[in-house]
């Protein structure tokens, strides 16, 4: 087996959402001696991209797309601790969660995923996220992005104690907050002092790859 | 009958697993499975289809589903299983109607049927969307009550108490449910309305312990209001969700689970999300006890249901359970518009007669995605709901060709839908109705309407 039939190997696993796959096909990259950037540049991303393109057409949905990220995941956490620390595999780490109070997961799980599709490192969080938590995670991955999303009206003030809790800390300009979810807006954005607001998966990736840009 | 001790039961003793596996390994797999098995099909010519095979299809899909993935409780992190025999009969078992209200606005809300001449029952008002003011709940909730049509009313969210945004799940939100509670009543008192059932049960608790402390009856929810409880997609509740509902049916109050299954989502296309919509009534008669439920299945992309999918998947939901049950179901419908525009009152035109023609009830409407505070007004739930009037008993056939007519003018506005304007701007507040410029839009409306055979009132 040559290095460009492994590669196919690592695309197909995502391309047929398949972890197991994923993972059989990293092992064989790191037996064979392949370099793990070249595993990921040439078999593992196009392939999630890919995934990310289809998502975004309604080709597939939200299943097929976060089953690829899963075997993403699997392949990448085996390859990642072989590539030297001075060497950059993504774009940057964002944290990712729902705010405090908030069960809303779907919208979440689609930005997230679609960030990870993209190239971006992605800590998520889950649902019910602590505003200190965010922050904690945050400073912990070193993250350039912190991104809050909120489905109720009666939630979204949580986006803004993120922000008020950043700066309170004096590390406001160390993390990007971007906000999003059913009831925010840009206006509810500028309001709370955001660095951006998400108004869908589509935009919430433009608006990463803006932020960390900046960073 | 399956109770709520059952139900503790099978979420304490189901099967364990992570939701994530239950998500993605169980419900979404076994979703496609079924819509192949019984050769579900959409067809975009017939966004309103009228084939009684095909909607028995999806019940029994929906039947075999549930009984195949369970509901899943994120609490424990197990399976609330349920046997086909134990969802049969609780098919059988659900309330044929219930009563709401007082007095004179004391009504029987029954199901539906497929061409029912009956008219729908309609919960109006904003589905829970966000205004920004005491003032603009008032106005907001007057406005409803005084549709004539109006059989419930379903309120906005108050998002402030005391000059600061509420927080969840804190005395802010507590103060807020109370809050809403009152001047929900107060704002039907001051119509005339005061027996009119409040059926959403307060949009501003969220948290258990803001919809517990708000029902307190020196608030002036009754028994005779309706208590909607939300499960979350796909087929998920927690023990939160479940205190609610422990607490109204202490209380003896009608609940109705509602659920927003979104076309895209866990339940991939449009065939799966019809399945899907249909298991969760079935989730909300056993897993809530609920008395009447209330779908809003929703577009990912265009966060509303007047999309050609979203058309099938509301008539498609409704005939399966209007030609196979007698669950009492409302269907929620959300524009993608705004108001005092020509599209946004399209688009709750076009979602109603796909509800009310397959033998559902409604309620409506959440306008531009319901994103925004204040852009509603009373004008597009009284407008859903003369639409309602006006085709209860249209064949499905018929219908359809309206709906697709109704899709010409707005289909390809979808992706960047014209936002209109908010409450103060199109709503004259002193003499209760639109401004000018609004009744305008809805003048050349109602003319668009007669044009394709829907006769409204005449607008003043």
């Amino acid at each position: 087996m040559d290095e460009k039939e492994v590669q196919k190997d690592l695309a197909d696993a995502i391309l047929s959402y398949d972890s197991v796959a994923a993972e059989k096909a990293a092992k064989a990259a790191i037996k064979m001696g392949m370099d793990p950037l070249n595993a990921i540049e040439k078999g593992l991303s196009p392939a999630i991209e890919d995934v990310g393109d289809k998502f975004e057409k309604m080709e597939i949905y939200l299943p097929e797309l976060m089953l690829a990220a899963d075997a993403m995941r699997t392949a990448m956490s085996l390859l990642l601790p072989l590539i030297p620390k001075d060497k950059a595999v993504s774009k940057g780490t964002v944290v990712i969660g729902t705010v405090q109070g908030d069960i809303h997961e779907i919208g979440k799980n689609i930005v997230s995923n679609m960030l990870m599709a993209s190239g971006f490192n992605v800590e998520d969080l889950g649902v019910d996220v602590k505003t200190a938590t965010f922050v904690e995670e945050a400073q912990k991955a070193n993250a350039k992005i912190i991104g809050a999303s909120a489905l109720m009206s009666s939630t979204i003030g949580s986006q803004k104690d993120i922000i008020d809790y950043l700066t309170s800390m004096k590390i406001r300009k160390k993390h990007a907050v971007m906000v999003g979810g059913g009831p925010t807006t840009g206006q509810w954005s500028k309001e709370i002092g955001a660095d951006g607001w998400g108004e869908d998966a589509a935009t919430t990736v433009k608006l990463a790859n803006k932020l960390i840009k900046r960073k | 009958m399956v109770q709520i001790l059952d139900v503790m039961e099978k979420a304490l003793e189901g099967t364990p697993m992570s939701e994530s596996d239950y998500q993605l390994r169980r419900f979404a797999p076994k979703v496609q499975e079924k819509v192949k098995e019984y050769g579900i099909e959409y067809n975009e010519k017939t966004p309103i289809p009228d084939d009684g095979s095909l909607a028995d299809d999806v019940f029994e899909a929906a039947i075999e589903l549930l009984a195949d993935v369970g509901a899943y409780c994120t609490s424990t992190a197990r399976v609330i299983s349920y046997s086909e025999e134990e969802i049969r009969r609780a098919i059988s078992e659900a309330p044929k109607e219930i009563e709401l209200g007082e007095g004179r606005d004391r009504r029987k809300l029954r199901g539906r049927k497929v061409g029912d001449k009956t008219p729908p029952w309609c919960l109006l008002g904003t589905g829970g969307g966000a205004c920004s003011s005491d003032k603009s709940f008032i106005t907001l909730v007057e406005g409803y009550a005084e549709i004539p049509e109006t059989n419930g009313i379903t309120t906005p969210a108050i998002t402030r108490v005391g000059g600061m945004r509420i927080r969840p799940a804190s005395p802010l939100e507590i103060l807020g449910a109370m809050r809403n509670a009152v001047l929900a009543r107060e704002a039907c008192n001051r119509v005339g309305r005061e027996g009119i059932p409040i059926m959403n049960s307060l949009s501003t608790a969220e948290s258990d312990i803001a919809f517990a402390a708000a029902l307190h009856p020196k608030f002036g929810m009754r028994r005779s209001d309706a208590y909607m409880i939300c499960c979350m997609d796909p087929l998920k509740t927690d023990f939160a969700r479940l205190n609610k509902v422990t607490t109204a049916l202490s209380l003896g109050g009608p609940i109705s689970m509602c659920m927003g299954p979104l076309l895209g989502g866990y339940a991939g296309g449009t065939e799966g999300t019809a399945v899907s919509n249909v298991a969760h009534h079935l989730m909300g008669i056993l897993t809530y006890q609920s008395s009447w439920i209330l779908p809003f299945p929703l577009h990912l992309r265009y966060v509303s249901s007047s999309c050609r999918e979203l058309l099938w998947v509301i008539s498609a939901t409704g005939q399966a359970i209007s030609r196979n049950s007698h669950i009492i179901s409302l269907n929620l419908n959300y524009t993608s518009a705004g108001p005092c525009t020509p599209m946004c009152l399209f688009e709750t035109s076009a979602s109603v007669i796909a509800a009310v023609s397959s033998g559902l009830s409604i309620e409506s409407v959440g306008v531009a995605s319901n994103r925004y505070e204040d852009r509603t007004t009373p004008v597009e739930p009284r407008i859903s709901a003369e639409v309602g009037h006006a085709v209860a008993g249209m064949k499905l056939s018929d219908a359809n060709a309206i709906a697709n007519k109704l899709l010409a003018k707005y289909e390809s506005k979808l992706a960047n839908p014209p936002l209109g304007k908010d409450l103060s701007e199109c709503w004259d507040a002193g003499r209760r109705r639109p401004t000018k410029e609004y009744t305008s839009v809805i003048r050349s409306y109602k003319k668009s309407m007669a044009n394709l055979g829907v006769e409204l009132k005449e607008e003043l």
